[in-house]
């Protein structure tokens, strides 16, 4: 007995422990829930069971799938949002890859001017709330169909916008586009600038044309990037919220997610989980063919990449056009929107553009049912509704990213320390798993394992907790993926040297492993910092009136026509996270563009 | 006192292979042992075993009489106090800390006085040549440098045992000659044992008292250097060691000589055979002889290349259907397409079965 206990101490490593402790606590909070959800698909809930004739609540049925997929409202509830989500996933994803792809190239091969401000600026779209530009679509191209005031392009030329360029799938696609090309505008220039000229140049000696070293070369070469891209640009686009309730309401346009989120929290949940189930299903099958038709083929790419340094195609006198033009293009998808939401917050009558229009009250005035749209709310920087909600959103973004940076500083460490193993392999799997599933159908998972006390653990609904759970789960994988790096980095010997002179696993730690690390670990957390701050629809369906984020009172006034009130919150916001990532680089030299991407 | 004692030692990672396989070893108290393979032969594993960063699956492992490992009983000495430091290959310098923090750091952790570790830190300091670089971080340092740092990092815990994994590999070629000679200074004179890793023969043989020849994770041979190399105890040992590599020649033998293209070589004493063997002889390069004149005893040969080294002429030499090669220094050197006459001359009979086991 005592022997074996003896024995069970050499081996008890602490990557043992973490990784036993993360792989439980994992199941508990992905994998469980996970099921839960798919088991409120076949009970009758509360509000349900007049809609379905001698139910009682939990009874087991098969109503909500019949309603969802065969009967006569399943085109409303299911196919006709599935359509939607598809068409737009798609154009979005093509558009972004054409954009990003596109640029990257300019800044790569070309001899494109000012190339390090370009590549800067390019990655800021993702940064902002994916729903700011949807926003700002609103602002300049909103026509009389949701009120009275038109929008600034009305004001400006006379011109009213037709319902299908100001709402609906139209808008979706391009504003979904313009914030998601910048994964493409990373992966792609990546892979280009990992190209060794020698593959190229050798191409060029037998006499290949340019277009033909194009066609044949570096295309191929750089495909699995572009694959990469287009796959998570899709995926993304899938589980997004903001956009498609902001452009589609108005025109009564649903995608799966404004469905499953109307369901949801309206009269039918059972048909809402469903939604979700549909949307994990697609996001898993999605990322699962990334795996099978990239994955395989993503290391050529990188085997290249000392390669020598490659000639830039010179643009001639296409230079300062092609220069303009991309100035103009980033100019009018990050000033441009951002300059629309301020004017708009500064208009009185909302749609009147004229000097004595002018006015702070959006901002600093007094409660009034009188002024300007009368609300009867106070100023942004005087409401305490508003302050609260963005003392909430910064108090969550702090807290998840302390969370999940611990998270990936040691689960990181289990993994890589039991590389090759077994549990290794499981715990890395189980902390990617978040990463499949689109956000808005994350929080509907949590949402069914913890509406309701379930054993020891009461009901989290409303609580911060839940949203602190929710937001680590979700940027988990980024934050693991980082610690791994960080440890691959780092090496075992750096480790075991300081064990050999007796070092414990907690001075490890505290002095060896996170100093020398302490840069990408930061850039860890500053992640979910960001993604925190402007995250609504991974929280949409678990704030409660009493802990309100900061975008999702936006999305409050939204619903209400209040849009100086929303504009004023994203600009807010916007300028918060750019600040923060602009002084992250300054004082630690990280780079947001190194934790994004696949 | 420490003499280290393997065990039936066996170490395998994953269920069908063993980097180690029962491996019995008594390393001498004061020697300069070398763990020599080549990659993959479970060197470092074995290392690392010695160390406690490794956990054996079978077998025992004693320190200085000391059990500090032990499948059977579940004994076990954690690597920090098995009183033995470790040099790794990649130096696993902190890259944070500067050279005197990286020196003094487990002295401070073992809350070491103050006086105490000044005085270690100026003697380590002084014997490797670190005065100057003290307040430096590594990375400013050159490899040598690095590797000092790393070597003084262990020197100041004062070990009884030294293990260094491959230390000179990621070393120019001067550079590495220059810490040869210093490492076996460092071995005279704090009187430490050292067990050294390389998958490098020549290093193996200048360096050491004693070498241990891995193979796939088995032992080969355990002896002093000059031993392996005369005597090799199967035809991989024989391979190994020796630059250029050992000639292997088909002979036959019979109770009172071997028979080597028609060429008789006598045996020291008769040996019992029934019939005439087809035996595998091994004649290393000095051990063969070169003639312009026709002699008795030798075989026509043929010069292929010309391989001079400045210090030695070794040539490729075409003999009774197999290129051999040869050194040969006296008279005029010798051109391509020279005819020759070859004389075996060995200092001592390297004869192997067909199982590639020294008999004789």
């Amino acid at each position: 007995m005592i022997m074996s206990l003896r024995r069970w101490r050499i081996y008890l490593t602490p990557e043992r422990i973490l990784s036993i402790c993360f792989i439980g606590l994992l199941a508990y909070l992905v994998v469980i829930p996970l099921f839960m959800m798919i088991h409120e698909t076949f009970i009758v809930h509360p509000l349900e069971r007049f809609q379905i004739p001698g139910s009682k609540v939990n009874d087991f049925t098969l109503a909500h799938w019949y309603r969802f997929f065969v009967s006569d409202s399943a085109y409303t509830f299911f196919y006709r949002p599935l359509l939607n989500t598809l068409i737009i996933s798609f154009g979005l994803s093509i558009l972004a890859l054409l954009i990003g792809g596109g640029l990257a190239w300019l800044v790569v091969r070309t001899d494109l001017p000012f190339k390090a401000t370009i590549s800067n600026w390019a990655v800021v779209p993702y940064i902002l709330p994916s729903w700011t530009l949807a926003l700002a679509w609103i602002s300049l191209f909103k026509n009389d169909r949701i009120g009275g005031e038109r929008g600034i392009f009305f004001a400006l030329t006379g011109f009213e916008t037709p319902d299908w360029f100001a709402y609906g799938l139209f808008p979706i696609t391009i504003t979904l586009a313009l914030h998601y090309f910048p994964f493409a505008f990373l992966l792609i220039g990546g892979a280009l600038r990992n190209i060794d000229a020698q593959l190229e140049e050798s191409a060029s000696l037998v006499g290949a044309s340019r277009l033909a070293i194009i066609r044949r070369i570096t295309i191929p070469l750089i495909l699995p990037s572009i694959m990469a891209a287009f796959l998570l640009s899709f995926a993304r686009g899938l589980g997004t919220f903001g956009t498609p309730a902001f452009l589609g309401g108005p025109v009564r346009e649903f995608v799966l997610s404004t469905s499953l989120y109307g369901n949801l929290i309206g009269q039918r949940p059972g048909l809402g989980y469903l939604a979700a189930l549909v949307m994990i299903l697609i996001g898993m099958l999605v990322l699962y063919m990334d795996h099978k038709m990239v994955g395989a083929r993503r290391s050529f790419v990188t085997v290249s990449g000392k390669g020598s340094r490659l000639s830039l195609i010179q643009l001639g006198r296409w230079r300062w056009v092609t220069t303009s033009l991309v100035v103009l293009f980033l100019f009018s998808v990050i000033a441009v929107p951002l300059v629309a939401l301020a004017i708009d917050t500064v208009m009185l009558i909302p749609g009147i553009y004229a000097w004595d229009n002018l006015t702070l009250h959006y901002w600093i005035g007094e409660a009034s049912y009188s002024i300007g749209l009368g609300t009867g709310e106070a100023g942004i920087l005087q409401n305490s509704q508003i302050l609260m909600a963005l003392k909430n959103t910064f108090t969550l973004a702090f807290v998840v990213a302390l969370v999940t940076g611990l998270m990936g500083v040691l689960v990181g460490y289990a993994i890589v320390k039991r590389r090759g193993t077994f549990i290794a392999k499981t715990l890395d799997q189980m902390s990617f798993l978040p990463y499949l599933i689109p956000s808005i159908a994350l929080g509907a998972t949590l949402l069914a394992m913890f509406a309701v006390p379930r054993g020891p653990i009461p009901s989290l609904h409303g609580s911060f907790l839940l949203l602190v759970i929710v937001c680590s789960v979700s940027a988990l994988p980024y934050a693991v993926k980082a610690g791994i790096s960080a440890m691959r980095q780092i090496g075992d010997e750096i480790e075991e040297a300081a064990l050999m002179v007796g070092a414990s696993w907690w001075l490890r730690m505290r002095k060896i492993i996170v100093p020398i690390q302490k840069s990408t670990y930061f850039a860890g957390m500053l992640l979910p910092f960001i993604s925190v701050t402007r995250e609504l629809s991974l929280v949409i369906l678990l704030v409660t009136p009493t802990n309100q984020l900061a975008t999702t009172i936006s999305l409050l006034f939204t619903d209400r026509g209040w849009y100086p009130y929303t504009n004023g919150i994203v600009f807010l916001l916007t300028i918060v996270v750019v600040g923060c990532t602009v002084l992250s680089r300054r004082v630690m030299g990280t780079s947001l563009a190194k934790g994004l991407g696949g | 006192m420490p003499d280290i004692v393997l065990d039936n030692v066996s170490k395998s990672f994953t269920k069908q292979t063993h980097a180690v396989e029962n491996l019995s070893l008594t390393i001498p108290d004061g020697s300069f042992t070398t763990l020599l393979g080549p990659s993959g032969c479970g060197k470092t594993t074995t290392l690392r075993m010695i160390a406690g960063l490794d956990l054996p699956t079978a077998g025992e492992i004693t320190i200085g009489g000391t059990v500090v490992f032990s499948e059977k009983s579940g004994a076990f000495v954690h690597p920090s106090k098995r009183n033995l430091g470790l040099v790794f290959q990649s130096y696993a310098l902190w890259p944070h800390l500067t050279v005197k923090e990286n020196i003094i750091f487990g002295l401070e952790i073992n809350s070491v006085d103050k006086p105490e570790v000044r005085a270690r830190l100026e003697k380590v300091a002084t014997a490797l040549r670190l005065d100057s670089l003290l307040d430096r971080y590594t990375n400013e340092l050159s490899g040598g440098q690095q590797q000092r740092v790393a070597i003084a990092r262990v020197l100041i815990m004062e070990p009884s045992v030294l293990l260094l994994d491959e230390p000179l590999s990621n070393l120019d070629a001067t550079l590495r000659m220059e810490m040869r000679a210093e490492l076996k200074r460092l071995h005279r004179e704090t009187g430490a044992t050292i067990i050294y890793v390389t998958h490098d023969q020549l290093e193996a043989l200048t360096m050491s008292t004693h070498i241990a020849l891995l193979s796939a994770g088995e032992l080969q041979q355990f002896a002093a250097p000059l031993e392996i190399y005369e005597k090799p105890t199967n035809q991989f040992a024989a391979d190994f060691l020796g630059s250029p590599r050992i000639n292997f020649v088909t002979a036959s033998l019979t109770s009172d000589s071997l028979v080597w293209g028609g060429l008789k070589i006598a045996l020291p004493g008769p040996v019992n055979v029934n019939a005439p063997q087809e035996v595998l002889l091994g004649l290393r390069a000095e051990e063969l002889r070169l003639d312009r004149v026709a002699q008795k005893d030798a075989l026509v040969g043929r010069i292929l290349t010309v391989l001079p080294t400045g210090a030695d002429w070794f040539y490729q030499v075409e003999v009774a259907g197999q290129v051999l090669t040869i050194r040969h220094n006296d008279s005029v050197p010798f051109s391509y397409d020279d005819s020759v006459y070859v004389q075996p001359r060995p200092s001592s009979l390297k004869v192997f079965d067909d199982l590639g086991r020294a008999i004789l």
